[in-house]
């Protein structure tokens, strides 16, 4: 059994697909590219393919991470990466694909995120300076085991804002490591309910996941195409 | 959502047709027929295909809030700026999403409205075969498999004016333009190639979970069984089978480009096609794991057909008696009986399937309230032989839904048993019915607009309009349907709901020529239809051509017959 670890970016409408649609797109581009993959043991055997970091439904996403147990016969990296490039929908583009001896799960430690909201620029430059100091932003959430507070400027600390024309880009980093960690729209609507403005979350984009040491360490070198 | 796999892009090509199925997306992007449409303008006319679905009601609000159009899923373009759109039409309950769709788009609701710069509007599917519901909104029907006149349809569009493509478009045979003076009926058409020419092996393949995740090979077109009631038993007359080769060829093409691992072997009726086992065999041996499905058995060969399925199908199972009664399944043409029924029973539940499934319909020609209470019996009967053989490892439900009268049928002037008939009937199976079979009713009301629009005359389109100013759309589902929309929309017309809408109906009380016959010439002549109706009354069974004797409906001549596997 080997592992492969596959990024790839999720783009135009792709973006409105849930971590579940996302994961069965995926898992059908290896079908369509003729590479078999692992099944897990049990009763309902499924296909060893993870998405470690589940997107929210209407991000883009610049570089994601699927891991894919494939079985002995799967081609080398190389022709590996061009197969699946040749059998991805539009907007699921395989950028990458490197063989590793992982064997558990990585886990995420960090992600970037970028936003685009419109509006006044200054009114969201000061609604950024509040959420950055001052009392601790904080979300409730409600779910079926109770609810749940969670303080977003632990996991999402520092937030970059830069005039647009007719809004503002902003960019801020969550932390996965250091518990409950922020959801990013609840950081954006945070900001746009403090700046009187509409949270525009169709423009939000995962620009970057970076993952524990050892998701990183001991690879083969990365096919990467060379159009992406 | 749009992205599909295997979805094509012809940027700047014209002409641009956009193609339509007006339902929900995860709906209409598993409709076979929009996909053999899509496959064949792309990949073999200089046309570009694109789609635009239905949207949902909050989504449809949204967009009228926000003013934003209709747009197609491959260019993101106006559906407006086509130059033909066309909608397949599945069944009535779809109309007044049609209306959505149009207003959605900013194009003129009525044919009569549209100018220069709007696409020519052209409907076809099962539903036209009564086309009058739905006359004014559209410039041009077409009339049975169209598959054998793409080419023409996409020709004609070349020309400059649109009063040029419409005249065009009016000589291409099977076209129908509703709003211009055309002698006689259109004649249904019928695709001789269909033997010859694979099926679609390059579907769509949705991102998100649709109605149906598997390769879809029609199989064979038409069925010639001859129930009574069913309309696609006519509209698709003669059988035609495509060879075991291709079909297995085509599905081994179709999986690869699907990443799919189960295929169903589609028709009217599977079980009928000469090849199956042959064909289910060889592609279950393409590759480990894959499973194929037959959409619906016949149960007086349900044994051999469930022996022949995969371990890990062993699902549930749906078999279709229509009726409970030996009495009303003769006049129905249904030529199964009670051992044959007990036998496909006994099958299902000893060869380790979890669940049956019975379907029936109340409301039939000839029905009395001993044949609807029948359904319960029969019921109680599988019931038994699921403990007695599974042992309450298996599940058994019941579905019944109400019948409407349908055009080019032996019972098209039958009456429709009627809101009060079918409510009473309804309620004499919920209390028949054992309490431990799950007993699923199909939605009275929508079978009452059913019925009102199936066989619908000239005028019929303006309840249509009216039920959907009134708000009606998404008919079909339980959820959006707007059932004071349509009875206020059949009172304003002075009518009943489940009474047949249209200038001089009902047509079978006065005698006077069934409208639909004025447009559509479905292929079977009216004495085959007449000697049906009189044999259904005798209950005489009528015995299926394929099995050697033609019964002369007609269909057949002139370059048209049947076409079986030798
Ligand atoms: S004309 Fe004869 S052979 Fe042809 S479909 Fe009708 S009954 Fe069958």
């Amino acid at each position: 059994m080997r592992t492969w670890l596959v990024s790839f970016a999720r783009r135009g409408p792709a973006r409105y697909l849930s971590h579940l649609d996302t994961l069965r797109a995926v898992q059908r581009t290896f079908a369509r590219a003729g590479v078999e993959l692992e099944l897990s043991q049990g009763m309902r055997p499924k296909p060893r393919l993870s998405l470690p970091l589940p997107l929210p439904v209407g991000a883009a996403a610049d570089d994601e991470l699927a891991l894919a147990r494939v079985t002995d016969a799967a081609p080398s990296a190389r022709d590996g990466l061009l197969a699946l490039q040749a059998a991805s929908p539009g907007g699921l583009d395989v950028i990458a694909l490197r063989e590793s001896p992982l064997r558990a799960r990585p886990q995420p430690l960090r992600a970037r995120y970028a936003c685009e909201v419109r509006g006044d620029a200054g009114a969201v430059a000061a609604a950024v300076g509040a959420f950055e100091e001052g009392e601790p932003p904080r979300v409730v959430r409600r779910g079926p085991k109770g609810t749940k507070t969670v303080d977003l400027r632990r996991s999402a600390g520092a937030v970059s804002c830069r005039a647009t024309p007719g809004g503002a880009h902003l960019e801020f980093e969550v932390r996965y490591d250091a518990g409950t960690a922020a959801r990013p729209q609840e950081v954006i609507e945070v900001i746009a309910d403090k700046a009187g403005i509409e949270p525009v979350l169709h423009r939000l984009r995962r620009v970057e996941v970076v993952f524990a040491e050892a998701a990183r360490a001991q690879h083969a070198p990365t096919q990467r195409s060379a159009t992406t | 959502m749009g992205g599909e796999f295997n979805l094509r892009r012809k940027p700047g090509i014209r002409p641009r047709i956009v193609l339509s199925y007006p339902d929900a997306y995860e709906v209409g992007i598993s409709n076979p027929g929009l996909q053999i449409l899509y496959e064949l303008v792309n990949d073999r006319t200089p046309a570009a295909a694109e789609r635009a679905y239905c949207p949902l009601p909050d989504m449809a609000d949204l967009m009228r809030a926000r003013g934003v159009r209709l747009w197609s899923l491959e260019s993101a373009e106006p559906v407006a700026a086509c130059d033909l759109w066309g909608f397949t039409l599945p069944h009535e309950l779809a109309c007044t999403n049609v209306l959505e769709m149009l207003d959605l788009a900013g194009v003129p609701l009525h044919a009569a409205e549209r100018g220069e710069g709007d696409p020519i509007v052209m409907g076809g599917g099962p539903a036209v075969a009564d086309p009058w519901p739905l006359a004014a909104f559209f410039d041009a029907f077409f009339i049975g498999e169209v598959e054998g006149r793409m080419a023409a349809i996409v020709e004609a569009l070349g020309a400059q004016t649109r009063a040029e493509r419409l005249a065009n478009l009016a000589a291409v045979p099977g076209v129908w333009l509703p709003h211009a003076a055309q002698a006689g009926p259109v004649e249904r058409q019928v695709f001789t190639d269909f033997a010859c020419t694979p099926p679609v092996e390059r579907p769509l393949v949705p991102l998100v979970e649709a109605v149906h995740d598997r390769v879809v090979i029609e199989v064979m077109r038409g069925c010639t069984a001859g129930c009574r009631f069913c309309q696609a038993g006519i509209w698709y007359r003669p059988v035609r089978e495509r060879p075991v080769d291709m079909v297995v060829a085509a599905a081994e093409r179709a999986l690869a480009a699907t990443g799919y691992d189960e295929v169903s072997l589609v028709s009217l009726s599977s079980c009928d096609y000469s090849g199956i086992d042959e064909a289910v065999r060889r592609i279950r041996a393409l590759r480990p794991g894959i499973r194929v499905s037959l959409p619906s058995l016949r149960i007086d060969s349900a044994a051999t057909s469930l022996a022949g399925l995969a371990a890990e199908q062993r699902g549930s199972v749906t078999l279709a008696p229509e009726a409970a009664t030996q009495e009303l399944r003769e006049r129905l043409n249904k030529r199964v009986d009670e051992a044959q029924f007990d036998e496909a029973v006994r099958a299902v539940f000893s060869g380790g399937f979890t669940g049956l499934k019975l379907y029936f319909m109340i409301g039939l020609p000839g029905e009395s309230d001993d044949d609807v209470v029948g359904i319960a019996a029969m019921a109680a009967a599988a019931a038994r032989r699921a403990k007695e053989i599974a042992r309450g490892r298996a599940r058994l439900s019941v579905s019944v839904s109400s019948y409407v009268p349908k055009p080019h049928t032996p019972f098209e002037l039958e009456p429709f048993a009627g809101e009060a008939t079918l409510r009473r009937r309804q309620a004499l199976l919920r209390e028949a019915m054992p309490r431990h079979v799950r007993l699923s009713l199909h939605h009275l009301e929508s079978s009452l607009v059913e019925a009102t629009l199936a066989r619908g005359g000239p005028g019929a389109d303006r309840l249509v309009e009216d039920a959907w100013r009134r708000g009606a759309r998404f008919d079909s589902w339980t959820e959006h349907f707007d059932e004071a929309a349509w009875r206020g929309a059949a009172a304003a017309a002075g009518l009943a709901l489940g009474d047949p809408a249209g200038e001089g109906a009902p047509w079978g009380e006065t005698g006077s020529m069934a409208p639909w016959h004025a447009i559509v010439d479905a292929r079977v002549t009216p004495a085959f239809l007449e000697e049906e109706r009189r044999r259904a009354a005798e209950r005489a069974t009528t015995a299926d051509c394929r099995d050697g004797v033609c019964v002369s409906c007609g269909v057949c001549g002139a370059g048209v017959e049947m076409e079986v596997l030798a």
